[in-house]
């Protein structure tokens, strides 16, 4: 997903983090798994951290979590601030604090970075026991399931008796699916937003793009760098592309148009950056790489590439067989990455599966994004399907 | 009693207890909730607004956004007890296509229409020369959705044509709450069916 997440333009810069619905100054934990975890692949590392960060209170019959899962870039900090000096609060801030949708006065809120991830979790980015440095291309190739593994186990060290519901766009969504077929009896709903249950081949084309250009990076060295240095070059170039796909034409055009930045015509080369897109996309991939490990990259667009419920269980109807949650499916017209049809399919097929499933469809133009979206309606749908009568209390 | 409930209690009489039901046009999910309720059906609503699934969900009936028969067609044969096709099927584009379609997935089939060969409404059109409004056609012409003035007469004769099974049939009355056993086509203002394949 993008980084666009801004903080409403009117609040004082000083005091944005005080602004009322907001979840405030947060700080993320780490869960440290001490005992060795196998991968699905079956490689096994001794151990993992999971960095997360949580928000609202347990409630006492310990079953109002609800768990948020971030996509291919996203990290464990969803909602609130890190200090009041932060640009941005955290990447759902519009969906998740006191009194919004996902309201942290009922429901206690969990993120955690994924397994692989490169924010705190352990991924190919940390030390690796048996060298001392960055595991690089040596950490075990990690799945979806690997991910929702790892973060069952960070539920049970918080003492979370049942979810309340699991909620994630895009790669988030296709976690949130796999914890209702892994975990039925622990999850009670799943809201999975422009997501799929496996990607078409021009999604795995765009992941395969990236990945090129992260590997044909000298600096890459085959997976093996230091911490802080690698294919900077690549990742970026990575990052600029797969941000086109996240957005829309309708999208970029009311953003940018053909404007072009005001020193264009002086400068030297025809070949710097003459239109606002082109910086927007360069500031987006230089911002990209002061945060985000190639490695990471490279891991999980594979693990998006490989996720594919059908064939796992043989068809979309058997892998939903055991689910027990209620499942809230919402596709975005404009969104050409995981679009309407493909949210449509996993509705449909829990639908023929005996399951409670509902499709919801948002005509925006932000593209995949839209997910993100300031959209009251998407609020209200949000509210309705965590709040109905019967819910926890907190 | 209300109009609307009365329309609703015969749909509800005709659903078996704890069965698999579809309704076509399920709007904020109303007839849904009530049959859940009472019935303790699985239900599933299919409409095409946005504001009318987020209703939906707001009460807890699963609904999907979208076509009417591109969901039927996703489903495999007799996947539903019964399809429900209330106050829907005189705007629907191609009405047969969509009844034959319900009951490929459905057992069975519940249809509830307004009755426009009863008089008022034949009056209406005769000595008023106006485009009849009642519940369930509210609106002026020029802000209504495109409608087929479907009657009894012309929905017998579209059963009989294309070997569906009437299993029950409910007239009501111009109050829409009495039952209308003469002359129906005339008297009634509003119809029933219970539709089975033969």
């Amino acid at each position: 997903m993008t980084d666009d997440v801004e903080a409403a333009p009117s609040a004082p810069a000083a005091a944005r983090h005080l602004a009322p619905g907001d979840v405030g100054l947060v700080a993320p934990r780490d869960f440290a798994h001490a005992a060795p975890f196998a991968f699905r692949g079956g490689q096994v590392l001794p151990g993992f951290n999971l960095r997360y960060e949580t928000y609202g209170e347990l409630n006492a019959a310990r079953d109002n979590a609800i768990v948020i899962c971030h996509a291919l870039s996203g990290d464990h900090h969803c909602a609130g601030w890190h200090s009041p000096a932060d640009r941005k609060p955290g990447w759902w801030n519009n969906l998740i604090g006191p009194g919004k949708a996902v309201d942290t006065r009922r429901f206690f809120v969990v993120c955690a970075n994924v397994l692989g991830g490169c924010q705190g979790s352990t991924g190919p980015s940390s030390p690796n026991p048996a060298t001392g440095r960055p595991y690089g291309a040596a950490f075990p190739p990690v799945t979806i399931p690997d991910m929702v593994r790892a973060q069952r186990l960070l539920l049970d060290h918080l003492g979370v008796a049942a979810v309340h519901a699991v909620i994630g766009g895009s790669m988030g969504g296709m976690l949130a699916l796999q914890f209702a077929i892994e975990y039925p009896q622990l999850v009670r709903r799943v809201l999975a937003m422009a997501t799929t249950g496996r990607e078409s081949a021009q999604a795995i084309a765009f992941n395969e793009v990236g990945r090129q250009a992260i590997m044909q990076d000298p600096a890459w060295n085959r997976g093996d760098y230091a911490l802080g240095e690698g294919p900077r070059v690549g990742l970026a170039i990575a990052r600029m592309m797969a941000h086109i796909t996240y957005l829309s034409d309708a999208s970029m055009d009311r953003k940018f148009g053909r404007r072009k930045r005001r020193a264009a015509e002086a400068e030297a080369s025809a070949f710097d950056v003459q239109f606002e897109v082109e910086g927007y996309l360069r500031h987006q991939g230089q911002s990209f790489i002061n945060r985000f490990d190639a490695n990471t990259y490279l891991y999980i667009t594979r693990a998006l590439d490989q996720f594919d419920l059908e064939e796992s269980a043989g068809s979309l109807e058997s892998a939903f067989a055991p689910v027990q949650a209620e499942t809230l499916i919402v596709g975005f017209t404009s969104d050409w990455l995981f679009p309407p049809e493909q949210n449509r399919a996993l509705a449909l097929a829990l639908l023929r599966a005996g399951k409670r499933a509902t499709y919801a469809e948002l005509a925006t133009d932000l593209g995949h994004d839209s997910f993100l979206l300031e959209s009251e309606e998407l609020y209200a749908l949000v509210r309705g399907f965590l709040d109905r009568p019967g819910t926890p209390t907190p | 009693m209300e109009k609307r409930t009365v329309d609703m209690q015969i749909i509800g009489d005709w659903v078996e207890p704890g069965t698999r039901v579809l309704d076509l046009g399920c709007g904020q999910g109303d007839l849904l909730a009530y049959l859940m309720q009472t019935k303790g059906v699985a239900a599933v609503g299919v409409d095409l607004e946005f504001s009318r699934i987020a209703a939906c969900v707001r009460r807890g009936v699963s609904a999907y956004q979208g076509d009417m028969t591109t969901l039927m067609r996703a489903f495999p044969e007799r996947h539903f007890d019964r399809v429900i096709c209330s106050r829907t099927v005189q705007e629907l584009a191609e009405p047969k296509a969509v009844i034959l379609e319900a009951l490929r997935v459905g057992r069975a089939l519940t249809v509830g229409f307004v009755n426009h060969g009863f008089w008022k409404n034949r009056v209406a059109m005769l000595l008023g020369g106006r485009k009849v409004r009642n519940e369930v056609y509210t609106t002026a012409w020029f802000e209504s959705r495109p409608a087929n003035p479907v009657t009894i007469a012309d929905f017998e004769d579209f059963c009989a044509a294309h070997g569906i099974r009437v299993a029950r049939r409910a007239h009501l009355a111009g109050n829409w709450r009495d039952p209308c056993p003469l002359l129906p086509n005339l008297l009634a203002g509003y119809a029933l069916y219970d539709l089975t394949r033969a």
